[in-house]
Order: C-alpha cells, then structure tokens, then sequence
C-alpha cells in the first residue's frame, strides 16, 4: 500500500466516524427532547430505550473507534517509515466495523430491540419477559460480534505493522506467535524484568526502541484488544442464544449464565475501553501531537513510557468501581476496585503534567488549533476525571450509581470534551498531511468553543440534577419535576454543540469541495 | 446538608480551580518568554529520572490518593458507616420480592422507626433490578443493584428523619422500568 492508498483509507474511516459523530448527536438531542416529555407521540419507550441502545454503539465503536483507526491507519506507518502489514485486513476492518454498526443501528431502530450498551444478562435474552424478537437478538450479536471482530483485525494488523519487519524486506518470522510474543514482552517490559532477575545492569528495555506514540499504540490496544474479545464475545453468546432457541428441539434458558459472573467479566473487559482506547491512546495522542507542533522534545519523555505500562495494569484491576452497588459482590473487591480508580488520578496526573511541562518550557507559544484542542481535551479530563474518582467510592456510590451525574458529569464530558477534542485535535493536525490544504483559524475557533462551552454545560448540568437525585436511563413520564430546569440548560448546552460540529462542517466542505472529497475515499 | 449536595460543591470548588488554571496556563503560555531551550537542540537527552517538580507532583497527587481513600472508607458518610463500621445489628428486616416488573412489598407503606439499623432484603426472580430509595423532593437516600437470583440482595440503612419516602428501580430491566416507581412505600416514625 503506497502513501497515497494509505491516506486514502484514513480518509475513508475518518468521514465515515464523523458520519456516525452526526447521527450520535442527533440521537443524543432526541433522546434529550423526549426525556423532557416532548415528541411523546413520536417516541414510545421502547423507541427511545431502542435509541438509547444504539447511541453508545454507534458514538464509542462508529465515531471514536473509527476516528482513531483512521489516524492510526496514516500514523503509524508515517511514524515508523513502513507499510501497513496488510491492506486487505485493513479495508476488511473497515467493511466489518461499517456492517456490523450498520446491523446494531438498524436492528434497534426496525424492532425497537433495548438491551442497552449494558446487556446485563439476561435482559438481552429475556424473550418471554421483555417480548424481544429472537431474530432481533440474532441480528444485534452478529453486529455486535461484526464490530469487535472488525477491531481485532484492526489491532491484529497494527501489531503485525509495528512488530514485524516490513513486507518487502521478505525476512523476519511472521507467525502469530512470535507478534504475540513481541507484543507481550514489550508491552509489560517482560525482557526489562528478565534482565533483572537474571542480573543484566544497564539493560535499556525493548519499548525503548519505539517513539513514544507508538508505546501508547500498541499498549492501549493490549486493553482494546481484550476489550473486543469480551464484548465480541457477549455478542457471540446473543447469537448462540437466539439460534439455539431458534432451532425447533432445542431450549437454552438464561439460567445458563451467572447474572453476577457475567456482569463481572463484562465489565472488566468493557471498562478496558475507558483506558485503552480512551486514556492510553488519548495520552499517546498528546504525547506525539504536542511536541510536534511545538518542535521540541516531550518533557519527561523517558517517564511517560513507564506511566503508560503503569495506566495498562491499572486498567486491568479497575472494573470494580461499576460494581459498588452490587451488594452480593465480596466487598474486598469493592475496595480494591476504589483503591485501583484512585490510582488512576497518578497516571492520568503524570500524563497532564508532562503535556503541560512541554507547553510551559517551550513559551511563548504560537497556539493553533490542534494545540488549542488538546488544552481544551485536557480541560475535559480533569472535569470529568474527578468526576469518576469522586463516584467511584464505596460510600458514595450509593447516591452516584447510575445518576444523571455519572453518565453527564463523568461519561459524556470525558467523551465529548476529553476525547473527542483529542480527535479534533487529531484531525486538524492530519487534516493538511491528507488533504494538503487548512481549514480556517476562525471557523475552527467558533468549533472549538462552541463544542467545549456546549460540552462542560451539558455535562455539568446533567451533573448537577443526578446530585439531586435524577437517574440516568429512567424516563419520568409523570414529569421531571425538581430536574426540569437542569434539563433545560443541558438541551442548550447540547445544541451549541450540535452548531459547533456544523460550523465544522462548514469548515471542512469550504476547504475541500465534497465533490474531490468522495473522489479521495472512492 | 445530604452529603451528595456537599460533595458537590467541593467538587466545583476543585473544577473552578482547574479551569481558572487552564485559562490562565494558556495566557501567560501565549504571551510571556522564558521556556528553556529544547534539550534535544543542545545536543542532550533529558535527564533519565523524574525531574524535581514532576517528583513533586507526583508526591502532591499520592498524598491526595492516599487521604482520599481513607476519607472515603472512613464513617464519615453514613453509607459507608452502615456498611463497613456498623456493630448493632439490624433490628428490622424488610423482605422485598420482584417478579415479572411487580415489586411485591410487605405491607403498604413499610412502617419503619426512625434511628434503628433495618435491613431491607431484595430478591429478583427474572431480570435485573435496582432498588433506590428517595427523599420526597427527589433527592436520593441510598440504593442498591438487584442481581437476580441465585443472588440475595442486603442493605442496612438508619433513617434519621421521619416522613414517608418513595422507592424506584434504579437500574434498567427493559422498557417498563420508567413505570416501577412506589410513592410512599416507606413510613419513617418516630425519631
């Protein structure tokens, strides 16, 4: 695959994430619309739990997931000054990324399927209690079990680009095994470890021999690769489910699962996007973005790697924190999930301070746009991030656990603020390296405060009604009462991010005709 | 003060603290000199180690993990007091049972007396539920997940002020789960 092709394809990943950014936000701002009892007619609940369900799926997987597949895809090659391992995994992933959200998308919208991101088992199988259809729960774990495979081939293929030698060079192993083994060693500094029980000084460990960014790659995608095959997996058992109680002689019954087992495994490996794909890659983005557009070394850059190896084994040991609510849980578990949150606090405050030290050393320092978004995306994860800290105690949960708090103050400030600013930041730094044009200053400027101001107010006045008591995921169809007006203001905080990502919009399509647009990805 | 509503404004106090600094890091950064030159232009690498305000900073964020823990397994918040601290033994136990989007409640409203540790049983024959009990005004008092059966589903709480309370299902369990909400389920007496 030539530069051209491999700009192409990034390209390709990015409009269709933002494809998927713009169909979020409208669920978002339906979903808002109706949680304040308007469009009644329009939505019943099921309609809007439907919507509910796919919102996650398709603004984690479809604009996130996709965002960064699509920078990867260009980056990591740039970096490391070789081809993609393989172009045919990499058009693969995308085509299973596309069908399998395409799949999840549609089969909540045409039956009204509503498990939710969640699936606590049995909700997603409980057929005879909630009335889902079987084929609908077939067809959302093939698009659930689509999407996750679609990131396997995807981390498969970064592996494989950043392990092995180049292609064309024709030498080198190139079994599963021997990246599997690479990815390991050097994602855990297993080699530094041998070195010193075997009583090597001075031993320099093999991650050393990477650029700092591409550390950050291939040790979140250690979390997002487990991620997948937990989650591809659930969407495995969905469809196992559906056909074997499909077939006319068998009977699965939900039974068959332990619900607390299950909600454990679940979310030790769901959780593992919040620090693989978000934090990790987030801070991988950070570390090459900054010093680049400053034209300095990262400050610290030697700590960092250790800080990100660090985040992967915290990451490992933290899905606790969504299980404090859960009373037949052990409550040692509880406390090590709190205690391993909190530790969260060191490597995300390590991350900031060494971004921030590199700004702070290279003064006076011309801002732009990618450098604007990444202060405005650090913003969003010291917010959110003490957010999380601050509900992800045992006391406090009690009054936390799934409030409006949770899901505005922490979730979507973290999402919107924090991580999708990084992909801005990303796509404005990328923007002329693909396209060999900028967009304009002043647009980008009206983006970057409407979408940060619309963000921290929407997310801080859902905050501010959970505290009072509003749970996320509930309708009040006998009226909001004491929440409303903390409604009102989150709607307005919604749509002047909705006009911030248009105005970007408007930024891109005035730079790059659509027209040569759809001629770069086709 | 409901400790959630405290909580809070410590926790605006500390973001108005970090934007007020953010903002103020990106004005002096834009305008005033005096970085230090790049190492990597002066023909050395960085120092290996921590440099000294990083060290700092790290001790600075240790020192708040560490108080932040004990604080929150402390008894300073009654959730925790009941549940980790507690010696009485509850003198009260409600057993609630949920089957198929009904909560079956053992009398209506459930009479409790005021300053006494109860425990409340919660058992669900299907699907995942959550149990949450409200302050009239909507303000939340405390909450647990149902795991359903096999699992057994306790919580121990004091309630302090009388007056009755409302319950609700605090977790999705599919599109009813807005319609299971109890007003007046709970009487506290006495106190």
């Amino acid at each position: 695959m030539d530069e051209e092709e491999r700009k192409r394809i990034s390209i390709r990943f990015v409009v269709v994430s933002l494809v998927f950014l713009a169909l979020a936000g409208i669920e978002g701002i339906l979903m808002r619309l109706r949680l304040m009892n308007t469009l009644v007619e329009f939505f019943d609940e099921k309609h809007f739990y439907s919507m509910m369900t796919a919102h996650p799926f398709v603004g984690v997987y479809g604009w996130a997931y996709m965002a960064v597949m699509g920078a990867f895809y260009f980056l990591v090659p740039y970096i490391l000054k070789k081809d993609i391992y393989s172009k045919k995994a990499a058009y693969l992933s995308f085509w299973m990324m596309l069908t399998g959200l395409i799949a999840v998308w549609s089969t909540t919208f045409l039956t009204h399927y509503a498990p939710l991101y969640t699936l606590y088992w049995p909700i997603p199988v409980a057929y005879t209690i909630i009335g889902w259809d079987l084929y609908s729960i077939l067809a959302f774990g093939i698009g659930v079990g689509l999407i996750l495979g679609g990131v396997l081939v995807f981390f498969g293929n970064m592996f494989a680009t950043i392990f092995l030698p180049a292609r064309q060079m024709d030498g080198g192993p190139a079994s599963p095994w021997y990246i599997i083994k690479e990815l390991l060693t050097t994602a855990f500094n297993l080699d530094k470890i041998k070195a010193k029980i075997t009583g090597i000084p001075q031993y320099t460990s093999k991650a050393f021999n990477y650029p700092v960014f591409v550390v950050a790659v291939f040790r979140g995608c250690v979390d997002t690769t487990l991620n997948a095959f937990v989650i591809g997996g659930v969407g495995i058992l969905l469809a196992a489910f559906a056909i074997g109680n499909l077939a006319p002689s068998i009977s699965l019954s939900t039974s068959m699962v332990d619900p607390l087992v299950y909600k454990n495994v679940f979310w030790w490996g769901l959780d593992l996007i919040a620090d693989g794909n978000v934090l990790i890659f987030t801070a991988g983005t950070w570390y090459l973005l900054v010093p680049l557009l400053l034209n300095r070394t990262l400050y610290g850059e030697n700590v960092v790697r250790t800080v990100i190896l660090a985040d992967l084994v915290v990451s490992l040991f933290v899905w606790n924190h969504h299980m404090l609510a859960d009373t037949p849980q052990p409550i040692f578990l509880q406390i090590q999930g709190q205690i391993f949150t909190w530790g969260e606090l060191l490597t995300m405050g390590l991350t900031m301070f060494a971004v921030l030290a590199t700004i702070w050393f290279a003064r006076p320092v011309k801002y732009n746009m990618p450098l604007k978004f990444v202060l405005v995306s650090i913003t969003g994860y010291a917010v959110g991030g003490l957010a999380g800290i601050i509900q992800a105690n045992y006391a406090s949960n009690r009054f936390f656990h799934n409030t409006q708090w949770v899901i505005g103050i922490h979730g979507h400030i973290q999402l919107l603020v924090g991580l999708s600013s990084t992909l801005f930041a990303a796509i404005y730094a990328l923007f002329p390296l693909l396209t060999g044009k900028n967009l304009s200053d002043r647009l980008g400027n009206i983006h970057l405060i409407l979408w940060s101001v619309g963000g921290l107010v929407m997310g801080l006045s859902m905050g501010l009604a959970g505290t009072l008591g509003m749970l996320r995921r509930t309708l009040y169809p006998m009226g909001l009462g004491l929440y409303e007006p903390y409604m009102v203001v989150a709607s307005l905080g919604a749509f002047m991010m909705a006009t911030g990502f248009l105005v970007f919009l408007v930024n891109v399509l005035k730079t790059v005709k659509l027209k040569d647009l759809l001629k770069i990805i086709f | 003060m409901a400790p959630q509503v405290f909580i809070e404004i410590v926790y605006f106090v500390m973001i108005s603290i970090v934007i007020g600094f953010i903002i103020a890091f990106y004005i002096i950064t834009r305008k005033r000199g005096g970085g230090r030159p790049n190492p990597a232009n002066e023909g050395h690498a960085e120092k290996k180690g921590m440099e000294k305000g990083e060290k700092r900073w790290l001790i600075f964020l240790f020192i708040i993990v560490v108080v932040g823990n004990i604080l929150m397994l402390s008894p300073i918040l009654p959730s925790s007091q009941y549940a980790l601290w507690l010696k009485e033994e509850p003198k009260i136990t409600i057993t609630i049972e949920v089957r198929n989007y009904e909560f079956v409640f053992p009398e209506k409203p459930i009479t409790i007396p005021a300053g006494v540790p109860v425990e409340f049983i919660v058992i669900s024959q299907d699907l995942v539920y959550g149990f949450g009990v409200f302050k009239k005004d909507g303000l939340m008092v405390f909450q647990m997940q149902v795991v359903p059966n096999p699992y057994v589903n306790r919580i121990v709480w004091i309630f302090d002020e009388p007056g009755y309370y409302d319950v609700r299902s605090t977790e999705y369990s599919g599109p009813k789960h807005p319609y299971l909400y109890f007003p007046d389920a709970i009487r506290v007496v006495g106190g």
